[in-house]
């Protein structure tokens, strides 16, 4: 059927709007697609050849979608110790060169990246993606291609006790394993004298592998030692439920609040509650959050920082001169403060690190050697600190650290484990909101 | 065939409806289909099968029932991820690994057809914007649900057992499975479009009211549409589920899964059995290339335009102005085409015993 | 417990006018469009964004800076409409109206991914983390102004449809836009500019909103969801509906959130399909008129 005259001119338009927006997002992107990062060459031998063979390092990364902001983060932390690696000679002689794709924090996607990267690309080497939901999938798919599969973002159990690691034992993560992270914590109330102890605590919980274990291991702690417990639930993790449990824990009045969280949103959604509803505990520490740098700070403001806790394996002012270094150049290349670093580009940067080391080690690029290598109980450096694989690929050496805000909110501050080479003074009353 | 066409006698008379020529071009297409991972060995490019394959088994069965019907669902999720954890608690409980995890398949189909019954029990009473809701909102309760329960793992989700295959083969298998189900689904399709059954849920579709004051049980038909639906969307699910050897809630239950579905049928010709296929061998495997290789926050600009230029040049699918453009080019210079001419007046008297 | 449950209440009736106010935009475009604008979700974040930037450049309070965004987000609405939702007809219109809005909620995503990226953020303001002592209980004062907000805006939009001529020819068209074809109402006239009233409201929605959620450009998804069981409720194209099913309907999650908060947006969804099964057309939704 035939389109009626006087109907086609709107039409066209609002279709050649269309058409057009496309073409000019085409021609954006097909220039903007090779970013910092150098396009892959075509496939290289696995092991090393002549000197100007560059050593491709493939990986996928949540640029889009729910985890972009990590996602984002970590693209700069791998980039970052990419650019530094080949300003220093590269890998064993040759550049090296990352091949970063986006899976939009989709499964699917992800899956479909690994294996483009191993089997269209035949990538070196392998980083892992960002988040235990993504790193489960991808870690069968490095498994069944051999690839050592190192990643920082992937703590939860889910991770180390999945069939294919449990069956190949590719997955090696070398940050801070998160069910034992806030024992620090625990340790700092259990060290003070009774008289001087909080009597109340509330723990909320985002519905999280990752908020809900390092929580409910500091709760049975503390309880143990006589700590009431006036509030503990897991609440969906979406933005628009965080008020009701927030007023909650405000309404119980604890003395110490333990959230689970896994982003700023969640922690920066109950300090506000908090702070209208006139309650501000004596010890607030949340499991994510506060060590996202500038993001956390610009988020609940710079006062409201003060005294809020994070337990991690990372700091921007951690005392290893190669962390230092690697802050130095962040700030030189992306702008802010050194505060204002997130621990995502520490994890990422750790990555590299650690895969230069084995690299190195094995002589090349074979991942079966690299694999084996990684697990002979020797232990690696890296800006978060030592590392150390157990055989499910969990880093035992990694030290956990409690960090707090200080100096109205300018310096992120190790606190804990007390009299810990590095630990400063912690606040031991948390301030009263500011604004 | 167009849709005047379907009540002729005459079309009805010839083979199952499939001329000479479609029949050659549909075992054609077979071919191809079985001889695919042959031809390209490469398991990127197998990948991109499995996962084409599945939705355009997923995006058939939503269209036979969503299509034929009218009654947009975008609860279809619910089925996929149902099949997907059903088939990781079974793999679980019953201590099921390796090959044996295929032979539980059939149970991801039963489970998301016995999740249809009750769903469709409520839903379908309410017509088009509120069952639009309705399915909307069945569908985040199975999400949440997902998320509460322990026996589906929480928010950790469930792990496939592991498949010690060698790499370069691994996805032909999957592939193969996900062909069966798209076939399945093809066949299931075209069956019910030349049926009476589908002859009912299209008078539905048109008139609802007078369709029931004709005498078509619509409950009864709604129904059992959407549980065949229910059933072939639960049995991808579990095959994705192996596939990508995890299912958690967000991944199972994508709010955003009937959205693309819709797309891929539409964009195809919704109402037509080839439509979704297209759609979906079009879309799935495009949006899986367009986001790994493009600045991310670009594709999405790139991917609404694109629906966009979509739904407004082709408002009735590919397929059907397809065809019609096709069959435009080989009448011209010809009489008006068929459509415009008004029906044979044999047909009449028909359709006024009917009223 | 009992104190528990009036703040819960409170809570409930308070964060129920802001989600008032980002569905109020959407029930009207559907009573008029006869549309499910999926889009909607997205645009209570670009409302947000916009108060955003307008506090952060101009160092506009929140509730001025409306007076440029309300107008801003209605000539963004009627553009779209014009050029996207118009051209669509037939049979097919619903599944169509799905993907456009879908379409353009990814469009408008993507480009607020590019101008703004993916960072978190927050509106504030003194009245953002301030609140009033009543009874015992602390009533944050963005909520209380929101609400009034939403009231007031509630009120202006069925003195709108009420008294004046235009709001005539949009109860018009709600009711049989056939009939008001012929009456002589230019329909495509109404159905622009309603949309971008649809659209307006809700930067006044996102504006509240933003101060009192972390948002970033993926924000919108999990809004819609809510905001359509809200309008289905409430009645399709019933504004003061909204006002009332949003109410209703957070406050029951609000006080469910006391015992079990992983079930009480379960709850939320499932009163929705138990209320629909009692009454399929919502609390004050019109019998269903319109044919197929």
């Amino acid at each position: 059927m035939r389109p009626n005259l006087p109907w086609l001119p709107k039409r066209v338009f609002a279709l050649s709007g269309a058409a057009v927006l496309s073409v000019s997002v085409l021609a954006a992107c097909s220039s903007s697609s090779s970013s910092s990062t150098s396009t892959s060459t075509s496939s290289t031998a696995t092991s090393s050849a002549s000197s100007s063979t560059p050593i491709t390092i493939g990986a996928s990364l949540s640029l889009t979608g729910d985890f972009s902001t990590d996602g984002q983060n970590y693209k700069q932390g791998y980039e970052l110790w990419a650019s530094d690696v080949n300003a220093h000679g590269g890998l064993l002689g040759h550049q090296v060169v990352l091949k970063i794709l986006n899976d939009a924090s989709s499964p699917t996607q992800v899956v479909t990246n690994y294996q483009t990267l191993f089997a269209t690309d035949h990538v070196n080497l392998a980083f892992g993606p960002f988040s235990s939901l993504l790193t489960t999938p991808s870690e069968a798919v490095a498994a069944r291609y051999g690839y050592a599969f190192v990643e920082g973002a992937g703590g939860a159990p889910a991770v180390f006790n999945s069939p294919a690691n449990v069956a190949d034992h590719n997955v090696f993560d070398v940050s801070l394993p998160i069910k034992d992270e806030m024992v620090p914590f625990a340790n700092y109330i259990a060290g003070l004298p009774p008289s001087q102890r909080p009597k109340t605590a509330a723990y909320p919980m985002a519905d999280d592998p990752f908020a809900v274990p390092p929580v409910q291991v500091v709760q049975t702690m503390l309880q143990n030692l006589g700590v009431k417990t006036v509030y503990s639930k897991i609440f969906p993790e979406e933005a628009a439920d965080y008020k009701a449990p927030a007023d909650q824990v405000a309404a119980s009045g604890a003395q110490i609040v333990v959230l689970g969280s896994t982003d700023v949103p969640t922690v920066s959604a109950f300090m506000q509650a908090f702070e209208q509803q006139h309650y501000t505990p004596k010890l607030f520490i949340a499991a994510a959050g506060p060590d996202q740098g500038t993001a956390f700070t610009s988020a609940v403001g710079k006062g409201n920082a003060v005294g809020m806790m994070v337990p991690n394996g990372w700091y921007p002012t951690y005392a290893n001169a190669a962390s230092q270094a690697m802050v130095q150049e962040y700030v030189s290349k992306y702008g802010g403060t050194a505060s204002g670093v997130s621990a995502d580009v520490a994890e990422a940067y750790s990555v590299g690190e650690v895969m230069n080391q084995a690299v190195t080690a094995t002589g090349g690029t074979d991942n079966a050697k690299i694999i084996a290598y990684l697990h002979s109980g020797v232990t690696l450096t890296s800006v978060q600190g030592p590392v150390k694989f157990d055989t499910l690929g969990e880093n035992s050496a990694a030290a956990a650290f409690v960090s707090q805000w200080q100096d109205g909110g300018n310096a992120f501050n190790q606190v804990l484990p007390v009299g810990e080479a590095g630990s400063v003074a912690i606040i031991a009353t948390k301030p009263a909101w500011t604004s | 065939m167009s849709e005047d066409q379907i009540a002729s006698p005459k079309v009805l008379s010839r083979f199952g409806g499939l001329t000479g020529l479609r029949l050659a071009g549909v075992v054609v297409l077979l071919a191809g289909a079985l001889a695919f991972p042959v031809l390209f060995p490469n398991p990127v490019i197998t990948n991109y099968g499995v996962f084409a394959l599945i939705f355009v088994a997923v995006a058939s069965a939503w269209n036979f029932f969503s299509g034929f019907s009218g009654y947009i669902s975008l609860g279809n999720a619910v089925f996929f991820g149902s099949g997907a954890y059903a088939l990781g608690i079974a793999a679980r409980d019953w201590h099921v690994t390796g090959i044996g995890v295929f032979a539980l398949l059939p149970l991801s189909a039963v489970v998301g057809a016995l999740i249809a019954v009750p769903f469709g029990l409520i839903a379908l009473r309410v017509r088009r914007h509120t069952f639009i809701v309705i399915t909307i909102a069945v569908f985040f309760i199975f999400q949440l649900m997902a998320y509460n329960f322990s026996f589906t793992g929480g928010s950790t989700g469930l792990d496939a057992p592991f498949l010690p295959w060698a790499a370069q083969t691994y996805n032909n298998p999957f592939y193969y499975i996900a062909l069966a189900c798209a076939v399945g689904a093809i066949a299931l399709s075209w069956l019910i479009r030349r049926s009476r059954f589908g002859l009912q849920l299209r008078a539905i579709r048109d008139d609802e009211d007078r369709a029931r004051g004709l005498g078509v049980r619509a409950m009864r038909v709604k129904l059992s549409a959407f549980v065949l639906s229910g059933a072939v969307t639960g049995l991808v699910g579990g095959v994705w589920f192996f596939y990508l050897t995890q299912v958690q809630p967000p991944s199972g239950f994508d709010p955003l899964f009937d959205l693309s579905v819709v797309l891929m049928a539409f964009l195809g010709g919704l109402g037509t059995v080839s439509g979704p296929v297209l759609g979906a061998l079009i879309i799935e495997p495009g949006q899986l290339y367009l986001t790994a290789n493009t600045n991310g926050y670009i594709s999405e600009i790139l991917l609404g335009s694109l629906f966009l230029v979509a739904v407004l040049l082709m408002p009735r699918g590919i397929i059907p102005t397809g065809s019609e453009y096709l069959r435009r080019l080989t009448t011209r210079g010809r009489a008006a085409v068929p459509a415009a001419v008004p029906r044979a007046p044999d047909q009449a008297p028909a359709a006024e015993v009917q009223r | 417990m009992a104190r528990e449950i009036y703040q819960a209440i409170v809570d409930g009736i308070l964060v129920g006018g802001v989600y008032a106010l980002m569905a109020v935009g959407l029930t009207l475009i559907f009573g008029v469009l006869d549309i499910i604008n999926i889009a909607q979700g997205v645009m209570v974040i670009l409302g947000a964004y916009l108060s955003y930037e307008l506090a952060a450049r101009l160092n506009l309070d929140l509730f001025l800076g409306l007076l440029i965004t309300v107008p801003a987000m209605f000539v963004i609405g009627v553009v779209i409409e014009w050029a996207f939702i118009r051209p669509l007809r037939g049979r097919e219109r619903t599944s169509m109206t799905l993907l456009v809005s879908y379409a353009v909620a990814l469009i408008i995503e993507g480009i607020l991914y590019q101008a703004f990226g993916a960072d978190d953020r927050q509106l504030s303001a003194w009245y953002v983390t301030s609140s009033v002592h009543v009874f015992g209980f602390y009533l944050p004062y963005i909520y209380l102004f929101g609400f009034a907000l939403a009231l007031v805006l509630v009120a202006a939009l069925y003195a709108l449809l009420y008294r004046t001529g235009f709001g005539r020819s949009v109860r018009a068209t709600m009711q049989d836009e056939t009939a008001a074809r012929l009456v002589g109402i230019n329909i495509s006239r109404v159905a622009a500019i309603t949309f971008g009233i649809g659209v307006a409201v809700t930067a006044a929605g996102g504006m509240v909103y933003g101060a009192t959620n972390s948002f970033n450009p993926n924000s919108g998804y999990d809004l819609i969801s809510r905001l359509l069981a809200i309008i289905i409720l409430g009645g399709l194209g019933s504004i003061g509906g909204a006002l009332v099913a949003s109410v209703f309907m957070i406050t029951l999650e609000s006080v469910v959130d006391i015992w079990q908060p992983e079930w009480a947006i379960v709850v939320f969804y499932a009163a929705l399909v138990l209320v629909l099964l009692i009454r399929p057309t919502g609390f004050f939704g019109r019998k269903a008129v319109r044919a197929q």
